[in-house]
């Protein structure tokens, strides 16, 4: 019964996603309020089926019900609770699912917390949300339905694909998909601006919060990723310029120039077009990424799910929703009015300089990602285009960005005064040179760029203390006056210094796990001692255990500094007996900052096994980084601000967790 | 709860969701542009008085957003308002009945073609507590797996265990277990097609380089092994060779017992591979009326439009029968399996719809016919 | 300024920064991707040695050496021709005789390839589209056979 009603849900949320999305646009252009009222009931009761939907689906797959198919391939009865939970979204069609329930779920906060936006802007969002949602309902229902049965149930399922049986799975989709989707409200807002032919400043203030959440997922989304590739696929690399990997960057560099381009328009109703051209391409990208992975045309890690005839499915919908949006976008926007003017050397004109670097970087990752399968298609000629390309590409471009990021947050408005600027960033520049210095007399003049990297991931943290100092006018004014200041400061300058630092950061990770990792690949006897940057590792022996559904091949290593030791390295190979697949399980020892890393090979004939062993320094600021970046996002995000408008501000502001109703 | 009651309600709930806000008649309590640009009137206030900005700079902001407000003031006073009080009631009206009438109808014929309500779910658990057969399965194998562990070169445990193993699902341990049959055991031609029948299971059904192998073996083995052959059938189709497929079909039907069980298989596998099966009816199970071996023989001389209709006879004679007759649980599955090779989809969906009904009585048949139906997507 | 030399800056700034965007990415381009072939491929074309190429093909059976050090070498396959390839480092998980792979590296004189990457097939189910590509190519692929995916298991950063 459960499936069915799960099925049954999901048929009910496309009925109402059908009149959301018709009824209250006929409503705004007869000006007729019960009609566009309409929009936030339904949207609020599609979010009801559509979680129903989700729930029972997941009901299915704890109680291991292989009645339906989609649990049946994907499931096995002794899988450990956590992964029959994951799974629901390990597989494509119940990923279309989460998916369509986090659209529901923007589409329904936007219903319940947008109390601060005009009735027409409201109901048209809502509108443009529900197209959304219908074309992927559709896609669900006839391409991709997770609710088909089989009249004679196996005994045991499939089980999942073994390697995506890992916790880190288990938090990576939910999170990408809150950001790639997150968009979409950005997207609709854009929409509904168009039709109805009107922007201004305020626009960009309702924008905002749900463009800033969207990034914070997303942000979070994509170094839980970059984590679970570094620990599950045993070589200890963090970013592999895999075309996956790259379809939830994109999104995320246009949805970053999106966020600076909204400030410019809010604070000075310029930038208007840019901002809504951004807003649709932020959404057509993340479309483009649910594309490349679900229709199999590009090849990657991640991609589980591969059938061509949805990919038309896909392609139909990316057609009308990219190539709608741009169309529209090309015949309305003439109609906007320009708005204020600004010197080229302002913090409008840093902001500009950040969007111009962002959009242009995300257009070379965009070439390198979809080259390939242009060439393929003109000449049948197969390449690849690794980390090399990007390399070249996309940090020629990050640097100057980077390095731009202190001044843009201390310019004036209108008309800046750079030699003001730089005079205060001394301190940021002296901190810049001193880390190249003295990273130049701890590691030598071996790798000549690294100490540069370093340099200027001080320079950008403290630029960003130099902007929050300025701002409370530290040893300017009495600490006391400016104790006053730092508390009446909005939590967004607070949190955009904590996100430039957190830029910083992850730089300082990638460039000494990039620069100053070693590696040792050899095969070891049992006994047998090798040495790795100070480190030594004993090889003790393999263990043989069995895991809930999988049978564990271990290898004992101790660790030793300096003779005394230091911790156990128990790295594994899991083989899944439903599959008939191994899985290389990699032992992470850190220390501080930085991380040994251990990783089995073949256990060969004459009983050695051969090993990966790496040190990588620094490299767990990579993920600190982003976790910090997320933070500042969140700080801005419970900025009061951001809540201005709402007719009743005081009645519900009280009882709101700012972080998941910021329009309110 | 029924699950008619639990889609019942929840059309409610969803019929609700439009009917309520065409039901409130209140005025609009949207936000307005003007809020944000007041706000932000304050804040540079705010920032003055704390003195984050400078006098001049705050002045020039202040008249910006003022004029930006009086703009957008006068803007929202120049429009339409947003909200035609007037609105008349034949809109709500309109929408209501959608509401009302096109969402439950949509949402119900939708879910029919795609839903399978007659299906219960079937979680394991209910399934292990429902049925003690299934449980003593799961115990069998535990128990067997037990003393393999410890008796690790038992050719009859893994001889016993290879075929549940199959039936679970779990392809690659009823591999394992096959091999292991032959490495302690020596091959059989047996050993070597059930070997190849796992491997085939274990590849989604698909006849692999390894297990055509096992196949080739079992078949020099004994070039009158059943299961090998027909494996060897199937992977001639795989490869698309249809010919050599239905040579190998038609040669296992022509030696074939009167009453083999095997053979509806075969025969159905045959018709996949475009033969045409050269007893259709020729092997009539004990008690059932079928064609004589005259009419048969006959038919084998006769050109392919004339077999057609002796075969459309012979079905149309068996539908009446089971007009008149409608218990015969084995006739209805012919007639069933009939249409569909004919290709009459709509006969047999309507014949599924006569079975069903005839078989009413008996809840055993009728689930048995309900499956089969199912499982030949004659509804689909 | 006025306006419009506003804007102009605006634009000819915007204008300099994709030029240089652009020419890194035609420098990248022309250095830094490779090539796939299939073993057929590298025969006909007769590529140079010291070309950097991806081959893709099915390892054949028996070709497997394991030498000392983590040295690897075998022989890949499409049925028409075939090419030898020695490695240095772990095989992905799935590497096996008969099955699908993808091997990047440098040809040396002889027609051996030097890799420094050996991709595998990630799952029972799956082969790396290339390599399906290339059986195709060589009438050695049922349609149906099998779902046609690559995924990257093992690598040599």
């Amino acid at each position: 019964m459960i499936p069915e009603i799960g099925h049954y849900a999901l048929v009910l949320a496309l009925g109402l996603a059908l009149i959301q999305a018709t009824v209250p646009l006929y409503g705004t252009i007869k000006r007729d309020e019960s009609l566009m009222r309409l929009a936030s009931s339904t949207a609020v009761m599609q979010l009801v089926f559509a979680a129903g939907s989700f729930a029972a689906l997941t009901a299915c797959y704890v109680t291991s019900d292989f009645s339906v198919a989609n649990v049946f391939e994907n499931s096995h009865s002794m899988m450990p609770l956590i992964y029959k939970f994951t799974s629901v979204w390990g597989n494509h069609e119940g990923s279309m699912l989460l998916w369509v329930l986090i659209l529901a779920l923007f589409g329904g906060s936007v219903a319940a917390f947008g109390n601060n936006l005009p009735v027409t802007l409201k109901a048209n969002v809502l509108a443009v949300q529900a197209w959304i949602a219908c074309s992927f309902y559709f896609f669900i229902l006839l391409t991709s339905n997770p609710f088909l049965r089989l009249a004679r149930p196996p005994l045991e399922g499939r089980d999942l694909n073994p390697i995506l049986q890992d916790p880190g799975l288990a938090i990576h989709p939910p999170l990408l998909y809150l950001g790639y989707v997150g968009f979409s409200i950005a997207f609709s807002f854009a929409i509904a601006a168009l039709i109805e032919g009107r922007i201004d400043a305020a626009w960009a203030r309702w924008v905002r919060p749900w463009t800033l959440a969207a990034w914070m997922f997303l942000t979070v989304g994509i170094a839980m990723g970059s984590y679970w590739a570094y620990y599950e696929l045993g070589w200890g690399g963090f970013w592999f310029w895999d075309p996956v990997e790259n379809a939830s960057l994109m999104p995320w560099l246009a949805g970053t120039a999106l966020l600076h381009s909204a400030v410019v328009m809010e604070k000075r109703n310029a930038l208007k077009i840019w901002t809504v051209l951004l807003a649709i391409l932020a959404f057509s990208l993340s479309l483009i990424g649910t594309f490349l992975v679900r229709s199999g045309v590009l090849t990657s890690v991640h991609a589980f799910a591969e059938d061509p005839s949805r990919g038309v499915f896909i392609l139909g919908i990316l057609v009308l929703f990219i190539g709608g949006g741009l169309s529209l976008f090309a015949w309305r926007a003439p109609l906007l009015k320009q708005g204020g003017l600004f010197a080229p050397v302002s913090r409008e004109g840093a902001l500009v300089f950040n969007n111009l670097f962002l959009t242009t970087a995300c257009l070379t990752v965009f070439v390198g990602t979809l080259y390939p399968l242009a060439l393929e298609a003109f000449n049948g000629e197969k390449i690849s285009v690794g980390a090399p390309f990007f390399n070249l590409t996309f940090a020629p471009l990050f640097i100057p960005l980077m390095f731009a990021m202190p001044f843009g947050t201390l310019l004036a408005w209108k008309r800046g005064d750079l030699l003001g600027v730089a005079q205060r960033l001394m301190a940021a520049f002296a901190a810049g040179i001193a880390a190249i210095a003295l990273t130049l007399v701890a590691t030598g003049t071996q790798h000549v760029l690294a100490p540069f990297g370093i340099g200027l991931a001080f320079f950008v943290i403290v630029g960003a203390l130099v902007d929050i100092a300025e701002r409370i006018a530290l040893f300017r004014a009495p600490l006391k006056a400016s104790w006053s200041r730092m508390r009446g400061l909005p939590r967004s300058a607070w949190g955009t210094a904590i996100a430039h630092a957190g830029v910083a950061v992850t730089l300082i990770g990638i460039t000494g796990a990039a620069t100053w990792g070693t590696e040792r690949i050899v095969a070891m006897k049992e006994g047998q001692t090798i040495t790795l940057s100070g480190y030594a590792l004993t090889f003790d022996g393999m263990v043989q255990r069995s895991g809930p559904n999988f049978r564990v091949l271990a290898g004992k290593f101790t660790l030793r500094e300096g003779g005394s030791v230091i911790g156990i390295m128990e790295p594994s190979k899991r083989t899944f007996g439903a599959r008939g697949m191994t899985t290389t399980e990699a032992a992470l020892l850190s220390r501080g900052v930085s991380q040994l890393y251990l990783s089995l090979g073949d256990v060969n004939g004459d009983g050695t096994v051969a090993i990966r062993f790496y040190y990588k320094p620094l490299v767990l600021l990579i993920w600190l980084g982003a976790v910090v970046m997320a933070l500042g996002g969140a700080l801005s995000l419970s900025d009061r601000r951001l809540r201005v408008g709402a007719p009743k501000p005081a009645a519900k502001a009280a009882n709101s967790a700012p972080d998941l109703q910021p329009a309110e | 709860m029924s699950l008619w009651l639990a889609f019942a309600l929840m059309t409610a709930a969803a019929i609700f969701a439009v009917l309520w806000p065409l039901g409130r008649r209140k005025a609009a309590t949207g936000g307005s542009d003007l809020a944000v640009y007041r706000d932000q009137l304050d804040e540079i206030a705010r920032d003055r008085a704390d003195g984050r900005i400078g006098e001049a700079e705050a002045e020039a902001a202040k008249i910006e957003v003022s004029r930006r407000l009086i703009a957008a003031a006068d803007a929202s006073e120049a429009r339409q308002p947003a909200v035609d009080t007037a609105a008349p009631a034949w809109r709500r009206r309109a929408a209501a009945l959608i509401g009302l009438i096109l969402l439950p109808v949509g949402a119900v014929a939708l879910y029919s073609v795609l839903g399978s309500p007659q299906l219960p779910g079937q979680p394991l658990a209910e399934r292990m507590a429902s049925a003690r057969q299934d449980r003593s399965i799961q115990n069998l194998v535990s128990q067997v797996e037990a003393h393999l562990e410890k008796n690790p070169n038992d050719v009859r445990g893994y001889e016993v265990v290879a075929p549940v193993y199959l039936r679970m699902g779990r392809f690659a341990d009823a591999v394992n277990a096959r091999r292991k049959v032959i490495a302690l055991a020596g091959e059989t031609s047996e050993r070597q097609s059930d070997l190849g029948e796992a491997l085939a299971a274990a590849a989604n059904g698909v006849v692999t380089v390894d297990a055509k192998a096992a196949f080739e073996r079992a078949i020099e083995l004994d070039p009158k092994n059943l299961k090998a052959l027909f494996f060897i059938g199937i992977a001639a189709e795989q490869d698309g060779d249809r010919h050599k497929a239905a040579a190998i079909f038609t040669t296992m039907l022509k030696d074939a017992p009167a009453d083999a069980p095997w053979a509806p298989v075969v025969r159905e596998a045959l018709t996949r591979v475009g033969g045409t099966p050269p007893a259709a009816v020729a092997a009539p199970a004990a008690g059932q009326p079928g064609p004589s071996a005259a009419d048969v023989a006959a038919a084998d001389q006769m050109s392919e439009k004339d077999r057609g209709d002796m075969i459309r006879g012979m079905v149309a004679k068996l539908a009446d029968r089971l007009k008149e007759k409608g218990d015969d649980l084995a006739g209805w599955q012919r007639l069933l399996r009939a249409y569909m090779v004919l290709g009459e989809r709509d006969k047999a969906k309507s014949a599924a719809g006569d079975a069903r009904k005839a078989l009413a009585s008996d809840p055993e048949k009728l689930r048995q016919i309900d499956d089969m139906i199912k499982s030949m997507g004659i509804e689909g | 300024m006025t306006r419009k030399q506003r804007r102009l800056t605006l634009i000819g700034g915007s204008l300099a920064v994709l030029g240089i965007a652009a020419g890194l990415v035609l420098f990248a381009l022309k250095d830094s991707i490779v090539f796939f072939n299939s073993p057929t491929d590298v025969v006909e074309k007769q590529l140079a040695p010291g070309t950097r190429i991806r081959v893709g093909g099915l390892v054949e059976p028996g070709s497997l050496k394991k030498g000392d050090n983590l040295q690897v070498s075998f022989k890949v396959t499409d049925g028409a021709h075939e090419i030898g390839v020695h490695y240095q480092g772990i095989v992905p998980d799935l590497f096996r005789e008969g099955q699908g792979v993808v091997a990047e590296g440098r040809l040396e004189p002889g027609g051996v390839l030097a890799a420094d990457t050996v991709l595998a097939k990630h799952d029972e189910r799956y082969m790396p589209r290339e390599v399906v590509d290339a059986l195709k190519k060589s009438g050695r692929w049922q349609e149906g056979e099998m779902k046609a995916d690559a995924h990257v298991v093992g690598k040599k950063p």
